[in-house]
């Protein structure tokens, strides 16, 4: 792995993206963001020819590329009426091509939350990241607040891309191409391209602090953040924010670090023609996404129900993001700034509904 | 890599054991026990087409792999569960979550307080203690419904000569082997019957824990001197799954057993908890 120290070497000069994409797609299976159908910017596996994807900050696809890696609905094991048997993905080595600083920031604290999960590990394994600096900040994102952009952290992606341009300067090259890892330099090997210097990488420092300086004040996260961590924020300000959450979990799909998961169980009622006996069901049984904010989520089968009150659940969820309780593991927050939760949010408990209400009304 | 994927084990015995409770021995099929099984972990049971929860060991496998789990009928999978038979095959993962601190226990004088099916995870804390010699240290304070739905006949049966036991019932009692009331109404003449006990285990209700956790204290017992075993919805048994949450631990890792002040540190640090639990008092 790359550090700081000896990035220099691996990093060059691209003048056409087409080229490192169409050299990618030589060996992995392209996944970029496109339009679908309805005009929704989406995560989208190339199964035909390639379209020329859509890239960069303007484009941060409402779903992040999350389920690439944890699969929304996945097989874990099957029964044949005697044993069980592990189903694990039947994987092809794919890239994911222009990943944003916060969707890696995401995956990389997925990476540890699911370290020694066998499906995830399966996925994650045979995929290349090649992650992409934004250049302006996003209309919801934050990611500078929380250490998660907009430039791509280091050691979050195998390959870093980089437009090298600033406002009144001549421009040093299209692209900086940065390896980062192992995986990332192998990947790239069989191109022959030109050694960025130091200049190159100076550049990319510098228009980092131009992006950052364009971000509006999003010091209420911070101050709501601060004040959390405190423990005080009355009860009744997450009575008041839960009325308006609908339960409707957009939040918790579209969260790039959210985990939770429910399983289910389903029967094949046609057994096989070569068994004798009927009886003998086959069954497999799957995960799917699950929601925290969904009321029957901790209900026990007694009816018990630890979270039985909204305001739990959206405390709850926004514990989970922002509480120093889970640093010593993760050594960051569980929010990537990416703002998906309150651009879907049908109610106002997106992260910046609510960390406006508790800077203005527990911090002021 | 975790394993997620169950083992086959086989129900060879089957008795009913109290109110929709039924006592279960499995046997596992086609594979041994690779790790120790601690007082006081649980296991994932897979009912296949069905779905997955998880159980308690009443008792930790024999020799031959065998073991005992009290389960009480509640839900859509204990449902199904109660239609199986001696023979049928089930899936098996575990063992999962951390025990009762049964090496503190054994040099102290013990009070345990079970409520209803909450008998089932503490039985092998108290099968330990006997088989090591310090039955004469225990106290049991068994509360249940009424005489049908007491569970772990048998168990109680054997553990009466060996150790101090009281039961309570809420519906009827009152004789020579029962009290009327709940546990906690006795609970201070069994600490004076007990010597003052040193540790308290307790498993029930999560509200009848927290009770007997107050009483204890208002006794005069050190709240890091008091353990429960907590119950969770739960689907993985691996800390994956996300339902068993209590704040930043999992049940079914850093539970289902807590020291009292640990769980209570962890609830408070979310005030909607604290609330729903009554627990200000405490903050």
């Amino acid at each position: 792995m790359s550090n700081g120290n000896n990035m220099l070497n691996d990093s060059y000069l691209l003048q056409n993206l087409a080229v490192l994409r169409n050299h990618l797609a030589e060996s992995y299976s392209l996944v970029q963001i496109q339009k679908d159908n309805d005009g929704e910017e989406m995560w989208t596996e190339q199964l035909g020819e390639s379209n020329v994807p859509l890239f960069g900050h303007k484009h941060l696809p409402l779903a992040s590329p999350k389920g690439f890696l944890f699969a929304e609905k996945e097989a874990l094991y099957k029964f044949d009426g005697e044993t069980f048997e592990t189903i694990l993905p039947q994987v092809v080595p794919k890239v994911l091509f222009g990943v944003q600083a916060c969707d890696l920031t995401a995956i990389a604290y997925q990476d540890k939350f699911f370290e020694f999960d066998p499906y995830y590990q399966k996925r994650r394994e045979h995929i290349l990241l090649v992650g992409i600096d934004c250049e302006s900040p996003c209309s919801n994102g934050f990611c500078a607040q929380v250490d998660a952009g907009p430039h791509v952290n280091s050691s979050t992606a195998d390959l870093v891309l980089s437009r090298l341009k600033l406002e009144g300067a001549n421009q040093l090259s299209e692209w900086l191409l940065i390896a980062e890892t192992e995986k990332g330099l192998n990947s790239i090997k069989a191109l022959a391209l030109e050694k960025a210097d130091e200049e190159h990488l100076r550049l990319r420092n510098k228009l980092l602090e131009k992006v950052k300086s364009e971000f509006i004040d999003y010091s209420y996260i911070n101050n709501a953040i601060e004040y959390l961590n405190n423990n005080s924020i009355p009860i009744k300000l997450w009575e008041e924010l839960s009325v308006r959450c609908l339960s409707c979990s957009g939040c918790t799909n579209l969260c790039p670090t959210c985990s939770c998961y429910s399983t289910y169980e389903i029967v094949n009622k046609k057994p096989e023609k070569t068994i004798s006996n009927s009886k003998v069901l086959k069954t497999e049984t799957l995960r799917v996404w699950d929601s925290c904010l969904f009321q029957g989520f901790q209900r026990e089968a007694s009816g018990h129900n630890p979270a039985q009150k909204a305001a739990q659940r959206v405390e709850r969820f926004w514990f989970h993001k922002f509480s120093d309780e889970f640093l010593p593991e993760f050594k960051r927050y569980g929010c990537v700034g990416c703002g998906r939760c309150e651009q879907t949010c049908p109610g106002t408990i997106g992260v910046h509904s609510v960390m406006k209400r508790i800077d203005q009304e527990c911090c002021s | 890599m975790l394993q997620l994927t169950p083992q086959t084990i086989r129900i060879v015995d089957v008795y009913d054991d109290g109110t929709h409770a039924r006592h279960f021995t499995f046997e596992p099929k086609g594979f041994v026990h690779n790790k120790p099984i601690g007082i006081g972990q649980f296991f994932m049971l897979t009912l296949p087409g069905v779905g997955l929860a998880p159980f308690t060991y009443t008792s930790i496998p024999d020799k031959t792999g065998r073991f005992n789990a009290l389960i009480r009928k509640v839900g859509h999978l204990t449902e199904k569960l109660f239609t199986l038979r001696k023979g049928d095959v089930l899936g098996y993962n575990g063992p999962f979550g951390s025990g009762w601190p049964v090496d503190q226990v054994k040099q102290k004088k013990v009070l345990i307080v079970a409520g209803g099916c909450g008998l089932a995870p503490v039985a092998t804390t108290i099968d330990y203690l006997i088989n090591n010699d310090h039955s004469t240290s225990v106290t049991l304070l068994y509360g249940a419904r009424d005489i049908e739905s007491q569970v772990l006949k048998n168990e109680r049966t054997r553990w009466r000569s060996k150790i101090k036991l009281f039961e309570t019932l809420e519906i009827g009692g009152g004789g020579d082997k029962q009290h009327s009331g709940l546990p906690t109404q006795h609970l201070s003449s069994v600490f004076k019957y007990a010597q003052h006990p040193d540790i308290v285990l307790t498993c029930g209700p999560q509200a009848m824990m927290i009770a007997v956790a107050n009483n204890c204290m208002d006794l005069g017992l050190q709240s890091t001197n008091i353990w429960m075993s907590i119950e969770r919805r739960m689907r993985c048994g691996v800390g994956l799954c996300g339902h068993c949450y209590v704040a930043n631990s999992y049940a079914c890792k850093q539970g289902p057993t807590y020291r009292y002040d640990e769980f209570m540190a962890l609830e408070n640090k979310t005030v909607a908890f604290q609330k729903h639990q009554g627990l200000f008092k405490y903050c």
